[in-house]
């Protein structure tokens, strides 16, 4: 047990550090000066084509570290990063990690309500689904789970912002993020990624119950309700697997819905750097990104061996078979 | 495999997708606008029978936009997959069939690396280093994409290679080319199509999602995403705007994952035990 946890440790620390040679790649490969970027500031601007710029320019080139040889660049880049120090924002010229850190928290906020709504209505219509299946109630729920996964979540933004906001003016429009104003953008999240986990409780319990232990418990007479008890306890497991992925694809999602809705979230905060080519809190939010989702995969996989005891002691290749 | 009658879902994804295809690429049967010639006296007029979908902010026909708008966005999409596909299903071939090996064990280090970026957030690096563009999606979409198809095929082939039909080929003699072409590339195709019908629907999603936010293809060319884009500050103003561009998104999606339950359905169904 305790070195298969060290492995997936160590595991985890490759890979976050291939992640980081990739977008130290990127960033290297990108076309533009980051030293005329460094100066694009209006006060920077202003001294343009005199010797003072030019000193300045000399002074930010030995400053960045550019005349150095790339491998000691990456080390530096990579000491910066496990240090925290992002680099300082060009738009506004405050730290990028303080920036991206005032936003976590409403970041954190949506995507936990979101995570409830889709765990809920996910396991609820799920479990309803497969004891149903193949009648008009099951019919009914998979239509649904198709069509919302079928609209992009932007869509069903805007309409539930039109009719809540502009037409009953229920939803207070504004760039605040607080609990009166989280309900929509959750309940757009919750919709448009709960679909996939209906579908995924459904297959889970129908398959689970083909297996023989359902059909001795069926020819040994136990009740119906007792049957099913044993079949979700097992169907539910995959589940953890199925959580990690939908954080990382509510992160994807978060930034369409954050920007919106105008949630003060990093997603928003990062898209609208994006449009204004704000490179250091770009790669910050990278980095940031990047580092969550191997950490919550690792975590994800930590726990699913302490829940389930069949994956406790074994190895890569097996497990490798029966996830995918 | 059971080959009975084709259920419903599949018929109905079949017929979505057949419709949307011809009237994209028959454009100019179905509509008599120029999708880029600007009718300013008539701009963001709802909709009539002239201008099915309305018109836009500039006057163009919505209608013929989303028609024209179409070829690209679904022509791009569908390359972008085929190109993944392709590669995913020959990683994945190679590396099922060389498990253990150091390409093996490096291949998937690099996709352990991959999954690590989300394709949004490696989407919008991308965009703001290099310039937002279509083509610059669809290179990240090339770099990425390829790896669901390849873990896919991998496991399949992990649990098809030690089958006797495969020992049997080996024993007369095929050599390892044959052995991935002939014996287990049949046997994987079938999960990679039903895989493919609902990547490409979340493709599409995912590139219309960020051609909304501005980081795909610019005006004036049409294309569904950048449409919405464009609609979306005259939204609250005059919501027919965006309902061209989205209700064809929704369409070619629904149609795509109806064909894929349908195709999984049918090709391979699992079974429904009666309590």
């Amino acid at each position: 047990m305790c070195k298969t946890v060290f492995r997936r440790l160590i595991g985890a620390v490759i890979t976050l550090f291939c992640a980081t040679l990739v977008l130290f790649i990127i960033i290297r490969l990108a076309p533009g000066d980051p030293i005329e970027i460094m100066l694009g500031r209006p006060g920077d601007l202003a001294i343009k084509n005199t010797p003072a710029y030019e000193a300045r320019v000399a002074e930010l080139h030995a400053q960045l570290g550019l005349d150095q040889d790339m491998l000691t660049q990456y080390g530096q880049w990579l000491k910066r990063l496990v240090s925290l120090e992002l680099g300082t924002s060009i738009h506004t010229g405050r730290e990028v990690s303080i920036e991206i850190a005032e936003r976590i928290p409403a970041t954190l906020m949506l995507s936990l309500a979101a995570i409830l709504i889709q765990l809920v209505s996910g396991v609820v219509f799920g479990i309803i689904s497969a004891i149903r299946a193949g009648k008009i109630l099951d019919h009914v729920i998979r239509l649904f789970c198709v069509f919302f996964a079928s609209v992009p979540a932007f869509v069903i933004g805007l309409v539930l912002l039109m009719f809540f906001a502009v037409t009953y003016h229920i939803y207070e429009i504004s760039g605040d993020a607080n609990i009166y104003r989280l309900w929509l953008p959750a309940i757009t999240l919750g919709l448009v990624s709960a679909p996939q986990l209906i579908r995924m409780v459904r297959a889970n319990i129908l398959s689970e119950l083909g297996q023989t232990y359902i059909v001795s418990a069926i020819s040994r007479g136990l009740p119906k309700k007792q049957i099913m008890r044993h079949a979700l306890k097992n169907a539910m497991l995959p589940i953890v697997t199925m959580m990690a992925l939908s954080f990382t694809n509510l992160i994807a999602g978060s930034v369409v819905i954050e920007s919106i809705f105008s949630w003060p979230g990093i997603g928003n905060y990062a898209m609208n750097s994006v449009l204004l080519h704000d490179y250091p809190v770009i790669q910050g939010y990278a980095v940031i990104m990047v580092s969550v989702v191997i950490m919550a995969n690792l975590l994800v996989e930590l726990l699913y061996m302490l829940i389930d005891p069949r994956l406790r002691n074994r190895s890569r290749l097996e497990r490798g078979l029966e996830n995918e | 495999m059971s080959k009975g009658k084709p259920p419903l879902n599949l018929i109905a994804g079949i017929v979505i997708i057949s419709v949307i295809c011809v009237l994209v690429m028959g454009a100019p049967v179905f509509t008599h606008y120029n999708p880029l010639e600007q009718y300013p006296e008539e701009r963001l007029s709802t909709l009539s029978k002239a201008h099915l979908l309305g018109t836009d902010r500039f006057g163009r026909d919505i209608f013929s936009r989303t028609l024209y708008g179409g070829r690209t966005t679904l022509a791009s999409s569908f390359l972008a997959l085929v190109c993944s596909l392709v590669l995913g299903l020959l990683i994945g071939l190679t590396t099922g069939m060389f498990s253990g090996t150091i390409f093996d064990i490096i291949v998937m280090r690099i996709v352990d690396v991959l999954m690590a970026f989300p394709f949004m957030v490696l989407a919008m690096i991308i965009t703001a280093l290099f310039g937002t563009s279509l083509m610059h999606l669809l290179f990240v979409v090339a770099i990425i994409w390829w790896v669901p198809f390849a873990r896919l095929t991998r496991s399949i082939v992990l649990q098809v290679k030690n089958e006797t039909s495969v020992a049997a080929a080996k024993v007369l003699g095929a050599n390892t080319r044959a052995i991935i072409f002939r014996e287990l590339l049949p046997k994987v195709i079938t999960p990679i199509l039903i895989l493919a019908t609902f990547e490409l629907g979340t493709l599409i999603l995912s590139i219309s999602a960020l051609s909304f936010l501005g980081l795909g293809a610019q005006p004036p060319n049409p294309e569904w995403g950048s449409m919405l884009a464009d609609g979306r500050a005259h939204f609250f103003q005059a919501p027919h705007v965006l309902l061209g561009p989205a209700l064809f998104i929704v369409l070619t999606v629904l149609g795509l994952n109806f064909m894929g339950e349908g195709l999984r359905d049918y090709l391979d169904p699992y079974e429904i035990i009666k309590l």
